[in-house]
């Protein structure tokens, strides 16, 4: 027998994590495999106000219990977003896994996660206590380890509303379906009246946490594409210099090169 | 098509599809569940044991409770049922805990303490000296062959290990029945194997044991040999505890400590002369674990194919299988096949290459025909249509058109390479085993009512012999398929129609049965009990095959099969797109067509799987680190999309209505197709000689100066 609570509504949720020690179970399609003896879940995936798609002034807010299957199918969801969580598993896993899952999983080859990282979006934590809005950069600290209190639960998204439209994405996994990512990249550009005004790059699955170096970006922003095009060894070697990545099923450096080729292949297909 | 090819619903598609199928996990009552203390080290001397004390109902079985013999019969009787004072492999099973909860046995063998002493393991291949076998044979003068060459090429090629992969874990119970007797039933492809291992074990005779093939979920090899070792594990159990005792593997206790395909070192030195191959000298080495298990069978047959589908004058053959601390390499699909296939396919390649002629016309001049002496000095004595399936595989892939074109220089990040591989499988059992050892019984039981029941103890696996061999009886004796059916086997009702091994079945056992059902029929009086049995007798047209030697017809016949795969590969990520596989099969009459088509997708899949996705990581002290599926990667119908299998029919007169061996076939030569076309792709001066070669080898090689 699973022991668990569930919830209809979110205050019961949030009182019921406040008050006893549960975790957090959205789609399950992670938690049903790893059957942990002896955990008391807290049932999430009924109740409406996670459920929802929202785009307010600044944000498209995605809540943290909607499925891939339905943000795929949801017109608010950026392409560059759809193309990751299209490449997740296979489609029984997408009608159940969630973004609220795929974050509280704590995993840096999480392929929404990726997504989350580039485009610089921040997530609603809600306690009893309130609400509080973090960076997905400072939320994730590590592998497994998240900023997340034992009585707050991931609550939304929030990506940004503009932004994302030139991307650049690659998943590359052991096989086509049900893969988990070995190397992902994700990177989006914006330029405006000539010059760079977004370069932002992002790599997943290479090392316990996404991988994203706003100090790097920052090299290119404000350039012309003829400048950032001078500058494209430089910039390709502060990545390499800093991307320390770890050995997993496939070796440091297998990751490394494939990293490298993709960066430089974003770049040029913005002209770069 | 005719009559005897079309396809019917399969008699076990209801009961499976509507989840009635009772497989061995299905069993409810008082059973007790075993679970294996398992060794922790590669090699090591076990100084003791100390076991804690056991809740009522709740034991600890070890190899001092084995009643008969601590050996379990496979080809040899080296492998201990429980661990002896060493354990020679991680995982090797030292003793079982059974008892009524799962939970308390876990918790009972997390208490159990065992002292070791480690030695040092043998782990790598190329360091191993202590061969379980060591064959060789040849023909010709091979000297003088050397001597008078052209140009003499040598080469060292490496394949890795596959798991079967099967849908249910292995899975075996043992029942002690109220008569003496010990039931034993599971998961399995031999139940004739499994009765023979479990009575001397047991130290019964044939008599005191009887088993069942119970519902299996596949087995492709996995459950040829395993089922005997875990089979007499249970009944020792259960002899002890005088209860049922059930022990099924999780799936990583699966995939890290039941047998896989042997992996295997091969060095080719060839010599050409006026552009054909004048001779061969294969040094084959096939890692066969701690123990012999199926490794003499398995090699044999990998040797007798070391020299492919070519025409070798002059040919010395030596195979070894070598003794490595690793969990015993068994059986899987292909049987020792397809490591040498891979090795002589890719070295045709090589030579092809460095003599500037296309691979495939170097194939061409050198590939045997109908008449030629077989490596072991036999004869192919029906036709050999490789050829002609190679123009059939050219008209739909454009392969040769294709092979020139990829096969220049390419730039740009995607490349395409197209790969072809042809090749043959033995059809039956090696050399004069059906003869000698295993002299098939097949009979046909008539009720009075007229229905007509298949007595034979060949398993169903998911290829069709429940349904196939009514077919046959069925067809023979003009009666509605309804009115025949073939059981799952259990020993005690059964004759021994022999394994289900060598793609044999169909071929050998169709045939007993359908010369049986033309006996009914001649016999046939309505309303009357009616027993017919026959018995198997080799071909007249064999020349005897002598195994000391490797000499004579290690095969009737043989299947066929071409094989070509297209790729693209993406050289910033390694990875390669199949953009096409296409398989030629030629297993005689297809006794049903969507069956025989399903084994071809199916095995070729596999195949693809073997040379591109399905790689075992070892750290340094010999433990497989991928023991999930989600890590250890078979290849998914979206990783070859398009998959196209058709088949030649190239009748066996000795066969069912022209069938002959189909199981095994489809596998076999995928990794040399596929490797090839990865090859290509990456251009000129990058030879491939070991395989699997996933994303990570494609950008280690790219990475290479050439």
């Amino acid at each position: 027998m699973v022991n668990g609570y569930a919830p209809k509504c979110l205050q019961e949720a949030l009182e019921i994590r406040a008050a006893h020690d549960v975790v957090p179970y959205a789609g399950g399609t992670d938690l049903m495999v790893e059957n942990r003896p002896n955990v008391t879940y807290l049932f999430l995936n009924k109740i409406p106000e996670l459920k929802q798609v929202v785009v307010d002034d600044n944000y498209i807010r995605i809540g943290s219990g909607v499925t891939f299957t339905e943000a795929i199918a949801n017109e608010n969801v950026p392409q560059l977003m759809k193309e990751a969580i299209s490449r997740i598993a296979a489609c029984a896993i997408r009608n159940a896994g969630t973004f609220g899952g795929n974050l509280g999983n704590g995993s840096a080859k999480a392929d929404s996660v990726l997504i989350e990282f580039v485009s610089g979006a921040k997530l609603r934590l809600l306690s009893v206590k309130g609400e509080r809005i973090v960076d997905v950069e400072k939320f994730y600290l590590g592998r497994k380890k998240l900023d997340l209190g034992s009585d707050e639960i991931i609550a939304e998204v929030l990506l940004p509303k503009t932004g994302l439209e030139n991307y650049y994405y690659e998943k590359v996994g052991g096989r086509n379906a049900l893969a988990i990512s070995r190397v992902s990249f994700a990177g989006v550009f914006e330029e405006k009246d000539g010059k760079i005004v977004n370069i932002a790059a992002a790599f997943g699955a290479v090392a316990d946490t996404v991988l994203r170096y706003r100090d790097i970006e920052a090299m290119l922003i404000g350039k012309t594409i003829e400048e950032a095009k001078a500058m494209k060894a430089e910039y390709i070697q502060a990545y390499s210099d800093r991307m320390v990545l770890t050995r997993g099923r496939v070796s440091a450096e297998y990751r490394k090169t494939v990293c490298m080729n993709l960066l430089g292949e974003f770049l040029s297909k913005f002209g770069i | 098509m005719e009559k005897i090819s079309q396809s019917v619903v399969k008699k076990d598609h209801l009961p499976k599809i509507t989840g009635r199928s009772c497989y061995v996990g299905d069993y409810v009552g008082d059973i007790l569940v075993g679970k294996m203390l398992r060794s922790k080290y590669a090699r090591a001397k076990v100084l003791s044991v100390k076991v804690p004390e056991l809740p009522e109902g709740y034991y600890y079985v070890d190899r001092n409770d084995v009643p008969g013999d601590n050996n379990v019969n496979i080809v040899m009787d080296d492998t201990p049922v429980y661990a002896r004072e060493i354990v020679e492999y991680i995982g090797e099973p030292i003793a079982m805990v059974c008892g009524p909860d799962e939970a308390v046995v876990k918790e009972i063998l997390s208490k159990i303490e065992v002292e070791y002493e480690e030695l040092e393991p043998l782990l790598d291949l190329r360091l191993a000296t202590e061969a379980h076998f060591d064959y060789e044979y040849g023909k010709g003068d091979l000297e003088k062959a050397f001597a008078e060459a052209d140009k003499v090429y040598v080469e060292e090629f490496e394949t890795g290990y596959q798991d079967q992969a099967y849908i249910e874990c292995q899975g075996m119970m043992a029942e002690p029945e109220a008569d003496g007797r010990m039931f034993v039933h599971g998961s399995m492809q031999c139940a004739y194997y499994v009765h023979g291992a479990v009575a001397r074990v047991l130290g019964c005779g044939p008599s005191g044991v009887h088993v069942l093939q119970d519902v299996t979920g596949g087995g492709f090899g996995g459950k040829e040999a395993f089922p005997s070792i875990l089979g007499s594990q249970v009944a020792v159990a259960a002899k002890k505890a005088g209860k049922a005792v059930r022990c099924i593997f999780d799936r990583d206790e699966d995939l890290e400590f039941s047998s896989k395909r042997h992996p295997s070192l091969n060095t080719y030195k060839i010599a050409v002369k006026d552009g054909k191959i004048t001779a061969m000298d294969i040094d084959v080495k096939f890692n066969g674990g701690a123990y012999t298990t199926l490794s003499a069978v398995v090699l044999q047959r990998g040797i007798i194919a070391a020299s492919g589908v070519y025409n070798v004058p002059n040919l010395h053959v030596r195979g070894r299988a070598l003794k490595t601390n690793s969990t015993p390499s068994g059986a899987y699909r292909g049987f020792g096949a397809p490591q040498t296939f891979f090795s002589v396919e890719m070295f045709m390649n090589h030579i092809a290459q460095d003599l500037g002629i296309d691979s495939i016309d170097f194939k061409l001049a050198n590939v045997v025909k109908q008449g030629d002496g077989t490596s072991t000095s036999g004869i192919y004595h029906f036709p050999v249509p490789l050829v002609d399936m190679l123009n059939e595989v050219d008209a739909k892939t454009d392969l040769f058109k294709k092979h020139k074109e990829y096969s220049k220089p390419q730039t740009g990040r995607y490349r395409k390479g197209i790969g072809m591989s042809w090749y043959f499988h033995g059809a039956g059992f090696t050399g004069s085993g059906e003869r000698d050892h295993i002299k098939a019984v097949a009979k046909l039981h008539k009720y009075p009512d007229g229905s007509v029941e298949v007595l034979a103890c060949n398993g169903e696996i998911g290829q069709g012999l429940r349904t196939t061999f009514p077919k046959i009886v069925a067809h023979e004796l003009n009666i509605p398929l309804e009115k025949v059916y073939y059981d799952h086997p259990d020993t005690a009702r059964v004759p021994d129609s022999g394994p289900t091994v060598a793609s044999r079945s169909l071929m050998v056992v169709g045939e007993l049965l359908r010369r049986a059902a033309i006996k009914l029929r001649d016999v046939w009086v309505d309303g009357e009990d009616q027993i017919v049995t026959e018995n198997f007798k080799e071909p007249d047209f064999m020349i005897p095959f002598y195994i000391d030697k490797f000499q004579g017809d290690a095969y009737p016949t043989y299947a066929w099969a071409v094989n070509a795969i297209e790729v693209e590969v993406d050289t910033y990520t390694g990875v390669t797109k199949i953009v096409n596989a296409t398989g030629n099969f030629d297993v005689g009459t297809p006794i049903d067509w969507n069956i025989v088509m399903g084994q071809m997708e199916g095995g070729f899949l596999q195949g693809i799987g073997y040379t591109s996705t399905e790689k075992i990581y070892y750290d340094n002290k010999g433990r497989m680190r991928n023991t999930t599926f989600s890590d250890y990667l078979i290849p998914t119908s979206k990783d070859v999309v398009d998959l196209n299998c058709m088949l030649h029919v190239e009748k066996y007169p000795n066969g069912p209505y022209g069938a002959k061996g189909a199981g095994e076939l489809p596998l076999v030569g995928a990794p040399g197709a596929f490797v090839e076309a990865v090859e290509m792709a990456l251009g000129a001066g990058h030879k491939i000689n070991h395989m699997p070669f996933n994303a990570e080898e494609v950008i280690k090689e790219l990475s290479k100066e050439v």
